[in-house]
């Protein structure tokens, strides 16, 4: 009952015919002769069988023992049954060695053989069909010599162990699986047979008869189990094998009436296609050169700092011009600009001459001249006067006086008439004055007054020594502080380096309170306050009158510490107007021209002011620098 | 290291600051370590000036040694520095060379100053309006105006008393006013960064 395959058409055909009733093409000179299972096994000319066989032979190891059988797949089991049945019934058949032999010299024919270039092919397909048959099982054809070998050893056991499973209605199935080529397996025949004409065995006619002489019609062939890996690879084998081109072949180029009989399908892409032509192509890494693909570089996956987008905005012409000048003024900023040369002789530096000749001329007149015209301030007119004198008149002979010069120098000429006429009053009393100050150059004008003072009085100018300079008093407010808690731990010794606290008169003293006065003397209300606030407590505890000569300008302020109640301060002189005024509570009414070059400078600075204030309004009014404003 | 001398520097800021504080209130149990709290602080406080002194010197020495315009001045300073050290040193610090130099320099430059202050401060105030024709300039002149004219008798006028009073009423109600605000603002704030301080709140100190 087996049936010639057509090699073209793939339609069976009886055994007689020699050539295809449907196709007219030649049956029997190249294609391919199923045959029964044990002469396929005798021969062992067919590929399948081949592959077969040593997919088979993977059971057939030296340990099918070890193996269960629910290990081994049924395509296996049935392929061994196929493979094992008809050698225990025909004992008498081809041994294992001349099976291996046969199949060697079909697949590799003897040099001796002359091989075509078909042939040659032949043999790539047939390992390329190996291989792609190992692939699907890599354990069982990952080595091609060991599981032959394994075959030709161990051939029995596997075979009768595999035909007690076998049922048989299994091999019924499968002779009939057989007979019923599968359709990759005709399109192989074929292709095998038009490529060879006369086939692969056709080159050797001997075998070619031998073949269907030896295969009994009777016996139905060995039922083979056809894989499922194999019914897999080689459907997809065959359209990759067509599309490869041969080596050695150039691209031919289509004639343009050729190509335009080509099916639109062939040409034209019928899916969407993504337009990877803008794609970055990769450069490096095994995906190198193709384009649109994740590169498998690290690189590719590393974080990146994403792209900076550049916002293009539309700047207008006037906004152009404002962003140069802008810049332009930037620039400037950072470029040295040279002082413009000012003119000696201005209207601003005439005016400035004017008003301080007009200033200084009636002034300097007043004192030169020494006139007495304008009217002593009172001391009882000037608050705080009377009860500074009173308070100096209270000190008892020799008292210990601590007076603090705190004065700058340039406020020397408004204070130094009031400071003098203190000073020389304390030394009408000889009292022991403790010199002290909180600011640099206080001890230097404490020294110069004391001499200046004594000598006025007719004394030599180093013949007073009731008095201790014990100089600065670093600190601020906290040397003060200092100074009112333990005076004999700030300052110990005097500028002289001597030692004064350890003997009379200041070795009783321990604070400030052991003072008879405190005499202070500042043009600021903030060292009065100072004052007022560290030792005024302390002072008024102990009934020791706290004296402050002030200059004009601190007055305001210190003056509401004399008027409290109860008072702060007990007395008060401030500037010139009190100098002169407590100069005039002991009689000193010395005519100098100070006072009337004072009253002259306020007079002629007020006029200034008035004359000044109205011009400019009538400047401001005239219609030209209106127009200008305008 | 880093974080412990901060927190050391706050815990003597911090005591000492106390410590000083509860002196005022129990002067007989804190006054002798208030005392010597203080001490050392004018010591600290004497040493800065030392230290400013050295700063200027180096400031102007670099001045000097470099082309500029200011370079005549550093020169000056640094020459005035050095003969007041010279002369302090030989004749004491209220010798005749030290009192010398101050009478005949230190004096009449300052007193020049003001001078100068005051011819430039009539001459704004006679612009003052034709710079700035405001009511606020017009009050602003016509106080300046009230003050002067009753702070002294005028010349050939003599004193006019009711000016007086007005002078003294600017000078006590709404001076003062403005002063004693500005003093009890001062105090409020001086109190407030106090306590920050005590409390380890503010550490000008540093930490």
């Amino acid at each position: 009952m087996a049936e010639i395959i057509c090699p073209l058409c793939g339609k069976p055909n009886p055994p007689e015919l020699d050539e295809c009733q449907y196709c007219q093409a030649p049956l029997k000179s190249g294609g391919f002769l199923p045959s029964a299972p044990e002469d396929i096994e005798a021969e062992g000319t067919s590929p399948l069988s081949e592959v077969e066989d040593k997919a088979g032979a993977e059971p057939s190891t030296p340990k099918p023992a070890a193996y269960p059988e629910e290990s081994i797949p049924d395509w296996l089991k049935a392929t061994e049954a196929g493979f094992t049945q008809p050698s225990e019934e025909e004992p008498e058949a081809t041994p294992p060695e001349d099976l291996t032999e046969q199949i060697d010299s079909i697949i590799n024919p003897p040099d001796s053989t002359p091989t075509s270039q078909e042939g040659a092919v032949d043999d790539d397909w047939l390992d390329s069909l190996l291989a792609d048959a190992g692939a699907g099982e890599p354990e069982a054809l990952s080595n091609e010599e060991e599981p032959a070998e394994k075959s030709e050893v161990e051939p029995e056991p596997s075979a009768e162990e595999i035909e007690q499973e076998v049922s048989p209605k299994e091999e019924q199935t499968a002779s009939q699986e057989l007979f019923d080529k599968p359709d990759w397996l005709a399109n192989l025949e074929a292709s095998s047979t038009i490529k060879l004409e006369g086939g692969m065995f056709g080159a050797e006619p001997g075998q070619e008869e031998i073949a269907p002489k030896e295969v009994p019609e009777e016996e139905s062939p060995e039922p083979i189990d056809q894989p499922d890996w194999l019914n897999k690879v080689l459907p997809e084998e065959q359209p990759e094998s067509a599309e490869e081109p041969e080596e050695g072949l150039a691209a031919a180029e289509l004639p343009t009436w050729l190509e335009a009989l080509r099916p639109p399908e062939a040409t034209s892409p019928t899916g969407p296609v993504e337009d990877i032509s803008s794609a970055e192509v990769v450069t490096a890494g095994p995906l190198s050169g193709l384009r649109g693909v994740i590169s498998a570089q690290p690189s590719a996956i590393r974080p990146q700092k994403p792209p900076t987008y550049s916002i293009k905005l539309r700047v207008t012409d006037e906004q152009q011009a404002r962003m140069q000048m802008m810049e332009e003024l930037l620039a400037d900023e950072g470029k040295p600009k040279p002082l413009p040369a000012q003119h000696v002789i201005t209207s601003q530096n005439i005016l400035r001459l004017i008003i301080a000749i007009v200033l200084l001329l009636p002034m300097v007149w007043m004192i030169i001249g020494k006139r007495q015209q304008t009217s002593m301030p009172q001391p009882g007119n000037v608050p705080g006067v009377v009860d500074f004198t009173q308070s100096i008149q209270n000190l008892p002979p020799g008292a210990v006086v601590l007076v603090a010069f705190d004065y700058e120098a340039g406020f020397a000429g408004e204070m130094n008439l009031a400071v003098t006429n203190v000073i020389s009053q304390l030394m009408n009393k000889n009292a022991y004055l403790t010199l002290v100050s909180t600011i640099s150059s206080g001890p230097a004008m404490a020294e110069s007054v004391i001499k200046a003072t004594y000598t006025e009085l007719g004394g030599a100018q180093e013949g007073y020594v009731d008095y201790a300079n014990l100089g600065y008093i670093p600190g601020g407010t906290m040397g003060l502080l200092g100074l009112v808690n333990s005076p004999k731990s700030i300052l110990p010794y005097s500028l002289d380096g001597s030692n004064v606290w350890a003997g009379a008169p200041l070795n009783s003293i321990t604070s400030i309170e052991g003072f008879s006065a405190v005499v202070v003397m500042t043009n600021d209300p903030d060292t009065a306050r100072i004052w007022i606030e560290q030792a005024g407590p302390k002072l008024l505890g102990a009934g020791t009158p706290l004296l402050i000569v002030t200059s004009a300008q601190a007055e305001p302020l210190i003056r509401p510490y004399f008027k409290s109640s109860p008072a702060q301060v007990q007395g008060l002189i401030a500037g010139l107007t009190g100098g002169i005024a407590y100069a005039r509570t002991f009689g000193n009414t010395q005519v100098n021209g100070e006072w009337d070059a004072f009253s002259a400078g306020i007079t002629i600075s007020v006029l200034i002011l008035l004359i000044g204030s109205i011009a400019g309004v009538l400047v401001k009014m005239l219609p030209d620098n209106r127009k200008k404003e305008s | 290291m880093k974080k412990i001398f901060p927190i050391t520097n706050a815990v003597i800021a911090v005591i000492s600051g106390l410590l000083v504080v509860l002196g005022y209130f129990f002067p007989t149990a804190f006054g002798g370590i208030q005392a010597t709290l203080i001490g050392w602080a004018i010591i600290l406080a004497a040493f800065g000036l030392l230290l400013g002194v050295f700063n200027l010197f180096s400031v102007h020495w670099k001045k000097a040694r470099n082309q500029g315009t200011g370079q005549i001045y550093s020169l000056v300073l640094l020459i005035s520095l050095g003969l007041t050290i010279v002369l302090a040193s030989i004749s004491g610090p209220t010798g005749a060379l030290s009192l010398w130099l101050f009478n005949t320099f230190q004096v009449p430059v300052e007193i020049s100053l003001l001078a100068v202050l005051a011819i430039v401060l009539v001459y704004a105030g006679a612009r003052l309006l034709a710079r700035r024709p405001k009511w606020n300039t017009i009050l602003f002149l016509v106080t300046v105006l009230v003050v002067l004219l009753g702070t002294v008798p005028l010349l050939f006028i003599g004193e006019i008393t009711p000016l007086n009073a007005l002078r003294d009423w600017i000078t006590q109600v709404p001076a003062i006013a403005g002063a004693r605000g500005l003093l009890i603002g001062v105090a409020l704030g001086t109190v407030a960064t106090g306590l920050r301080i005590l409390i380890g709140s503010d550490r000008p100190y540093g930490g």
